[in-house]
């Protein structure tokens, strides 16, 4: 405590630490980070199989495209991580090590950030390489030049990050990695879908507010201005998306931080 | 406790030497199933959601100048959907993830009966929450039709067919859980598993035929030609246990789908229905092969 | 040292600890009676912060538990064998442990070692049989080295062997002036080795006393014996033949 050499106690560092152990240590969550890149460009690459030149798709939307499979990826990594404690009782060894409880949650969310970026780095640079064929062979090229693309190839990396975490928020908040998979699917990739099918200006409207405005951070200029000029809601415009996903983030974070700040450990 | 007032019953059915009943497996497996919280719970969802999304839905046509009442009817079942396929991946996984199995197993050593025992279980508590969840949806489209003045006929044209569709459907989506479920004898895996059958998969083969989906609004999009050919994207999606399974929902006189072959509802429920027979079957290999530990 | 002051813990309706008190204090070890659904586990839940009390206080060393700067050198845990995710290995899930406080490898593979565990350091928690996991339990109470042991049921599933080497182990570290708490329901091993006992039913207290005092004043032959003429009233679940016996 009073810069001691050997400094005894639970600190901020230390549960970070232990946090990062308890992730990489499960093989279930290797496979599936693995498995999320896999399914990124496999998805990517099957894709860029269905683009025609003269299509309207541009160079990144076919680099990013597997992203509406890896959410799903990304959702479960953050889900069994967040309700993982409390379904398998670690709960109770991880609880009695650190009993002021936050400082785990503060861990699990930059452990998980840092899978998913990891994670999402890897996926994009596979379906880079899964679509050279078809980015080449006639299909869009990537074009720098074009605007909006280098923030598109970005998005991705923080589109599947910001999901991972809205899937730690409910899974830590739900405890429970069922419960926490259902509502994310629904929030942040169905339940955009469905809303799409009754075009209107209440729907619109909820559908710019849902996590699946996200999605938006994986678009260039020319994309965004065309999905603002067809909404008849809010239109969101560069960063509103991004906004959208980061809000619903904290909020869910918060969530469950007040239910394990408050409630009983099981 | 209830081990002391059920072991003397117990023995006494051992003494006449019969193998458990069909019957009784099914009477067992019923009350494993009703005997838990969460299909209530799910089961009391879904009818919510059917009910209260098909009423938002058919208010937000009602001004449409062609509104008609009944086509709005299964639009709750869009999300009413991950109910029954939530339950069923549940109770078929569960018997896996909570031990519950070795009670079982020990107890109707045959294993399959179980398996379709649980099946039909499943089957029965899904007919009876797709019944509500139709009712509910019936109940949604009557406030839409009123301000119309619009008669709401069940009998006539395609409306008896797209009732019995829609709880066939439900049904339906249950039963292809349980058999992901007793498949995978996992949760979560299951569950990832069948959510990106029914719902991701649809989404992304969406992508590939439009454009504009992922990077525009489907709104915009001009009507595609109705008598194109089908695509390989179009066949690929019709044969989604989801997508063929929603044809039940459909009236037989609506046409295909854009790009898909013409499988009608009927089609549309025989491939929902081979997804179930196939992965069940593939259960009930893998429960008679592999040890259940 | 563990202090519980009037302790009362409901859920809902349910009244599961109420107004306990008792005190287990350092070089004894205590053990903790009482029938199933008594509060048992719920008191020791507590007094480690995993569940909050209605009312009554609970502290090891004069705090409370989350405010223990250092909780694993303070208090060494063992609630439920269960409390490993089971895909993780046994070496992992205390190395994760250890983290928290900064505790070094070394002392990891010292309590595997200590607990018998050497060879199935590397093997996921989830293959382990019930015996495995309560040596991994107790590994994990033992990593902080701490001044303060709550076991709950650490012999339960243990092998004759594992059951020695626990009575052992707990005489030792109240030898060393450690504070031990202990439940079981096992009386024989407890008159073995605990040198106090609580017994509580139904949330309440029904003794607090040194063994030898509690067979007496019972005039009963054993704590067994003492004990179940303590929690006749106290019972919650009792078959037939139990509840037909003590009338």
């Amino acid at each position: 405590m009073r810069g001691a050499p050997a400094r005894r106690g639970v600190t901020a560092g230390r549960v970070l630490s232990a946090e990062s152990t308890k992730l990489v240590s499960v093989p279930a969550h290797v496979w599936l980070a693995l498995g999320t890149v896999v399914v990124a460009a496999v998805t990517a690459y099957g894709l860029g199989l269905f683009v025609r030149p003269g299509d309207a798709r541009s160079g990144s939307w076919v680099v990013t495209s597997g992203f509406v499979l890896a959410q799903v990826g990304f959702l479960v990594l953050g889900a069994v991580v967040g309700s993982g404690e409390h379904t398998t009782g670690t709960a109770r060894a991880t609880f009695t090590a650190v009993p002021r409880r936050l400082p785990v949650l503060g861990a699990q969310t930059v452990v998980v950030a840092a899978a998913a970026l990891v994670t999402a780095a890897a996926g994009l640079g596979a379906s880079w390489v899964a679509t050279a064929g078809v980015r080449a062979g006639g299909g869009p090229a990537v074009d720098l030049a074009v605007p909006g693309t280098a923030r598109a190839l970005a998005g991705f990396v923080l589109a599947s990050v910001a999901v991972a975490l809205l899937g730690l928020g409910l899974g830590a908040l739900l405890r429970r990695p069922a419960d926490a998979i259902v509502g994310g699917i629904v929030l942040a990739v169905v339940g955009d879908h469905l809303l799409a099918a009754n075009p209107g200006p209440v729907t619109d409207t909820v559908r710019a507010l849902l996590p699946s405005a996200g999605a938006r951070l994986l678009q260039d200029d020319a994309a965004l201005a065309a999905l603002d000029d067809a909404t008849r809601g809010p239109q969101l415009g560069t960063g509103g998306g991004g906004l959208v996903v980061a809000v619903w983030v904290v909020v869910v974070l918060a969530a469950a931080a007040y239910r394990l700040g408050r409630h009983d450990v099981r | 406790m209830t081990a002391t007032t059920a072991t003397p019953r117990a023995v006494e059915g051992l003494s006449a030497t019969r193998r458990p009943a069909f019957a009784r497996v099914l009477a067992s497996e019923w009350t494993k199933l009703v005997s838990l919280r969460s299909p209530w719970w799910t089961a009391a969802v879904t009818v919510v959601v059917g009910g209260v999304i098909t009423f938002l839905s058919a208010q937000a046509s009602s001004g449409d100048p062609g509104f008609e009442p009944v086509d709005s009817l299964s639009s709750g079942l869009m999300l009413a959907q991950l109910g029954p396929l939530v339950l069923g991946v549940l109770v078929g996984a569960g018997e896996f993830r909570t031990g519950a199995f070795r009670s079982t197993y020990t107890t109707v050593p045959r294993r399959w009966p179980v398996l379709v025992a649980q099946s039909l279980a499943v089957a029965g508590f899904a007919l009876g929450t797709a019944v509500l969840t139709t009712v509910a949806s019936v109940v949604g489209i009557l406030p839409a039709a009123a301000s119309r003045d619009l008669p709401v006929d069940l009998t006539a044209g395609d409306a008896p067919a797209l009732v019995l569709g829609m709880v066939l459907f439900l049904v339906g989506l249950a039963l292809l859980g349980h058999a992901l479920g007793a498949l995978l004898r996992r949760t979560v895996p299951a569950l990832v598993t069948a959510l990106i059958l029914v719902m991701i998969l649809p989404i992304a083969l969406l992508m590939a035929s439009d454009p504009l989906v992922a990077g525009g609004d489907p709104a915009s999009l001009a009507a595609p030609d109705p008598a194109a050919a089908p695509t390989v994207v179009g066949t690929l999606n019709v044969l989604l246990p989801g997508t063929a399974g929603g044809l039940l929902t459909t009236s037989a006189s609506s046409g295909p789908m854009d790009g898909s072959p013409d499988l009608g509802p009927v089609g549309g429920g025989l491939v929902l229905a081979a997804w179930i027979v196939v992965l069940l079957a593939a259960a009930a290999v893998r429960l008679r092969t592999r040890d259940v530990r | 040292m563990i202090e519980v002051e009037a302790l009362s813990k409901r859920y809902g309706s349910t009244t599961a600890v109420d107004g306990l008190t008792f005190t287990a204090r350092p070089g004894t070890v205590t053990g903790f009676l009482g029938p199933n659904g008594a509060g048992k586990s719920t008191t020791m839940r507590v007094v480690v912060g995993l569940e909050r009390a209605t009312s009554g206080r609970a502290t090891v060393d004069g705090r409370r538990f989350a405010d223990l700067p250092a909780p694993l050198h303070a208090v060494g845990v063992m609630l439920d064998a269960r409390s490993v995710h089971p895909g993780r290995t046994a070496y992992a899930h205390l190395l994760a442990m250890a983290r928290t406080h900064g505790i070094g490898k070394a002392r990891v593979r010292e309590v595997l070692a200590q607990t018998g565990l050497e060879s199935a350091a590397r093997r996921r928690a989830g293959t382990f049989s019930l015996g495995m996991g309560q040596r991994l339990g107790i590994a994990g109470a033992l990593l902080g080295d701490p001044a303060t042991l709550i076991l709950d049921e650490p012999v339960n599933g243990l092998d004759p062997d594992g059951v020695l080497w626990v009575r052992r182990l707990v005489r030792e570290l109240a030898a060393e002036g450690r504070t031990v708490l202990l439940s079981s329901h096992l009386m024989h091993e407890l008159a073995l080795c605990a040198d106090r006992v609580v017994i509580i039913g139904r949330g309440r207290l029904l003794a607090d006393a040194p063994v030898q005092e509690i067979v007496d004043r019972t005039g009963s032959g054993s704590l067994e014996e003492a004990y179940l003429q303590l929690t006749t009233d106290a019972v919650e679940y009792r078959t037939d033949a139990a509840s037909g016996g003590a009338r």
